[in-house]
């Protein structure tokens, strides 16, 4: 069995010295999916910083045997900037190259290819801003893919995507799997977490880890979300309130409209 | 129409606004997709300090400038980094502090003026060759860098959270962007000025955003309209007699308003309403034009740096001169910037006839920079009477103390035409220098001077007589400019203190100065203030009103007055000064000069 591409033990996060992550004890296998749950300023984004490596565990051992890269929500990145689909698919051939050396041909068609994998061949050339919220999402993927990021950090990419988008997100994130790339998605969808290989629930601590058929209950959702979990009438599944989120949508992670 | 585009001055001009396209074009670009336009103007205005400390120092101004622009981007960044406060709060107060900390070392520490005025202002009618290797040095720079670490500025710039990943996010990239924003600043100052660096850098660029949606055609359109926006600006300035900088400034936010009224109405279709505003503004463009003047007299080209002697050349010289007056009445001399007729007049003189001293020594640059082989009079090196600055003095009302005492290293004062008795020793140079570059006319020229030599010494007498006519005890004056000691050493006139205590109205005066001089108003009785015709009154009236004396009368000080008042000439000026001071010693009692008399 290959080393799993996460490997967490007795870790905390946090920054200046106070932790805002406890416990977190997993492990990642390549080319898994993963689901996040938790509430806004439940940690997901902390967790993030320390998978790129942008802040150390205050105490206990990470590991990543991976390139990462970051998919953020796409009303964060600028979007008048003068730059087309391509440009910004190109840019993800920085992580590998020298740092003096600009983008060539052979990055550009790298670029290209990874549009066409994300199904955006026919928008390459188009400006970024000018294109639809799934769209700019799936290029800031190809960026991912021109970088060769083996893992992919994804912050809540299905927010404010349509069914039909939606849909596309999650077959692409599903090929990307199968090409043995590890995904962690952020979400708030208990039922899009219950479909992928493993999930992680976090709330100030790591609430639980594992298959989903296992680490999802009634309890673990209750202390993932504090306590704001219905049972949807006729549905086998848990719902999260939609009140819930909006409430917390003022936290820092400022998530859109 | 396009002549000005052989002369070298202009030459060097366009040079320079052509190699500085390529900085303010390309790092503009980033100024503005980074967000540092504010960022930018502020490290224009933070040059200053450096500049004061530059110019009073000896040091070279580039060199001054660069520090202070260095200084300012490090404080800005370690506050906004270790505080986490907003970077555009931080920004406003360390320019603040800058353009304080430079007010204080030019009016206390170095009393120096005129140097750092040009310097904050600058001029592409002055660009020597040092500027022009700057420019280039820079342009070269910004190349390098944007080629070498664009990609890292974009990619950062797009999208600050994934730029870790993609090895964007060192803060070396930022640091290298921020000094070549530094270094542009820096070579643009020459030609613009601190204070409207962002008119070669920010505007343009903005202009350019409008408009593109491909970084390469950004950097392209930035670099191509700082070209056209300085030339043409250069062009109009040349065609309406304008400075430079200003016409610049004026010309890169018109094309901006033009681009976004034009992305608007393409927008919603408002093309008749387009058509019509730009025929307007063309209209209103060509109408603004206005020549150039000189004397159009006979004989030798000349040129006189400042109003009075400008006066004493054409009282000398009448029509057996052609002569160009650089400065314009009520200008005052220490705010000089060199207009491109000015420039013209001196390229093409055969003799230039300077004040001398702080007042006029942009003169040398002016000389330099239009490539002028005129044969230069500096009138102030040969007088009978020279007097020097004060020290600077802590005992309050006893400013004339050192009057007259000519220690070395003290700053010579400028201001020798108050004294008849100079005058008519710079009309008698003035006299032979003409004589000698036009000998046919020699005789005319003497016969005027004869003229003129017995109006100063009737002008001598008679104040002398009326001076004598108020009480001894009454012989004081206050006035807010040190301009007058050569009027009061010549007539036994008491100046008691000064409300402006430095050579240059470009210091402002302490409140612990000012609180000094109301005691002293209050002591020795003295009846009258005089403000200088050129200077703000505003501080005077306000002695006036603490202490109660009258502020009525004023002096022609730095600069005649213009066409049509009392002291458009110079024989005027000081019969109008004589009458004022004589009226606020004496309550109004006593008059010298009626209307008519001479």
């Amino acid at each position: 069995m290959a080393e799993p591409a996460i490997a967490a033990a007795h870790m905390s996060l946090g920054y200046a010295g106070r932790a805002v992550l406890r416990g977190l004890e997993f492990q990642v296998p390549t080319g898994s999916r993963v689901g996040i749950l938790g509430p806004n300023g439940g940690g997901k984004t902390t967790l993030f910083r320390a998978l790129t490596g942008e802040i150390e565990p205050l105490s206990g051992h990470l590991e990543v045997n991976a390139t990462t890269a970051t998919v953020a929500q796409t009303d964060r990145s600028r979007l008048d900037y003068p730059v087309s689909a391509l440009d910004v698919a190109t840019m993800g051939s920085l992580a590998r190259l020298p740092w003096w050396k600009r983008p060539g041909r052979a990055e550009r068609r790298r670029a290209r290819e990874a549009l066409a994998e994300v199904g955006l061949a026919e928008l390459a050339d188009s400006t970024f801003g000018d294109l639809s919220g799934g769209q700019r999402q799936r290029v800031l993927i190809a960026r991912a893919l021109t970088a060769d990021a083996e893992l992919l950090l994804m912050d809540e990419p299905f927010t404010g995507l349509d069914t039909t988008n939606e849909q596309r997100l999650e077959e692409l994130i599903d090929s990307l799997a199968v090409k043995g790339r590890t995904v962690m998605i952020a979400t708030h969808e208990v039922e899009q977490a219950e479909r992928w290989d493993l999930v992680l629930c976090l709330n100030g601590e790591q609430i639980s880890f594992g298959d989903p058929a296992v680490a999802i209950s009634k309890p673990v959702l209750e202390a993932t979300y504090g306590g704001h979990i219905v049972e949807i009438p006729g549905q086998p599944e848990l719902g999260v309130l939609p009140a819930h989120h909006h409430h917390h949508d003022e936290g820092h992670e400022g998530a859109g409209q | 129409m396009f002549e000005a585009f052989s002369l070298p001055f202009f030459q060097r001009g366009l040079a320079e606004i052509l190699l500085l396209a390529i900085p303010c074009g390309l790092i503009g670009s980033w100024v503005v997709l980074r967000g540092l336009a504010f960022h930018s103007h502020a490290v224009g205005t933070a040059t200053f300090p450096g500049l004061v400390l530059a110019d009073g120092l000896g040091f070279a101004a580039a060199l001054g400038a660069f520090g202070a622009a260095a200084l300012f981007t490090l404080l800005t960044v370690a506050i906004a980094r270790s505080r986490r406060t907003g970077a555009d709060s931080v920004t406003a107060l360390a320019l603040a502090a800058c353009l304080a900390g430079g007010v204080i070392l030019a009016s206390d520490v170095f009393n120096s003026g005129a140097n750092v005025d040009t310097l904050l202002f600058g001029s592409l009618l002055a660009i020597g060759s040092g500027d022009l290797w700057l420019a280039a040095v820079v342009a070269g720079l910004a190349v390098v860098a944007s080629f070498f670490v664009g990609q890292h500025w974009l990619a950062r710039g797009f999208d600050e959270g994934a730029s870790r990943a993609l090895r964007s996010d060192s803060a070396l990239f930022d640091a290298a962007l921020l000094t070549v924003v530094a270094a542009t600043v820096v070579a643009t100052l020459s030609a613009v000025g601190a204070l409207l660096v962002s008119t070669l850098i920010v505007v343009p660029a903005a202009t350019a955003r409008l408009f593109t949606a491909r970084l390469s055609t950004l950097l392209t359109a930035a670099t191509l309209l700082v070209a056209a926006e300085g030339v043409f600006g250069l062009w109009l300035s040349v065609q309406t007699n304008a400075p430079p900088g200003a016409t610049i400034a004026v010309t890169s936010g018109a094309a901006f308003a033009l681009a976004l009224g034009a992305r608007t109405i393409s927008r919603r279709g408002m093309w008749r309403a387009a058509a019509v505003a730009a025929a307007l503004l063309a209209l209103a463009g060509f109408g603004a034009g206005c020549g150039s003047q000189s004397s159009g007299g006979d004989g030798p080209k000349v040129v006189a740096t400042t109003t009075q002697v400008g006066d004493f050349v054409a009282e000398i010289g009448g029509d057996q001169v052609d002569l160009s007056t650089i400065l314009k009445p009520n200008t005052d001399p220490h705010e000089y910037e060199p207009r491109p007729s000015d420039v013209q007049a001196v390229a093409d003189a055969d003799i230039i006839f300077r004040s001398g001293g702080h007042l006029d020594d942009w003169t040398e640059d002016l000389i330099k920079d239009s490539g002028s082989d005129a044969e230069v009079v500096d009138l102030s090196t040969h007088l009978p009477v020279r007097l020097f600055g004060e020290e600077e003095h802590d005992h309050e009302g006893e400013a004339h103390e050192d009057e007259g005492h000519e220690a070395g290293g003290e700053e010579f004062d400028p201001h020798w035409w108050q004294d008849p008795v100079n005058v008519r020793f710079a009309a008698a140079r003035i006299e032979s220098t003409l004589s000698d570059a036009n000998p046919a006319a020699s005789a005319y020229y003497q016969g005027r001077l004869r003229r003129f030599d017995n109006q100063i010494r009737n002008l001598t007498r008679q104040t002398k007589s009326c001076v004598r006519r108020v009480p001894a005890g009454d012989r004081k004056i206050v006035t807010d400019h040190d301009a007058f000691a050569y009027f009061t050493n010549r007539f036994g006139i008491e100046t008691v203190g000064t409300v402006i205590p430095a050579l240059t109205t470009e210091a402002q005066p302490s409140a612990g100065d000012l609180a000094d001089l109301e005691a002293t108003i209050r002591r020795e009785n003295v009846k009258a203030i005089f403000p200088e015709e050129s200077v703000s009154p505003a501080l005077s009236e306000a002695l006036a009103k603490d202490t109660g004396a009258t502020t009525e009368y004023s002096l022609y000080g730095d600069t005649l007055g213009p066409a049509g008042s009392d002291g458009e000439t110079w024989l005027g000026s000081m019969k109008s000064n004589v009458n004022a001071v004589v009226a606020g010693m004496s309550g109004g009692k006593v008059t010298c000069f009626g209307g008519q008399d001479g």
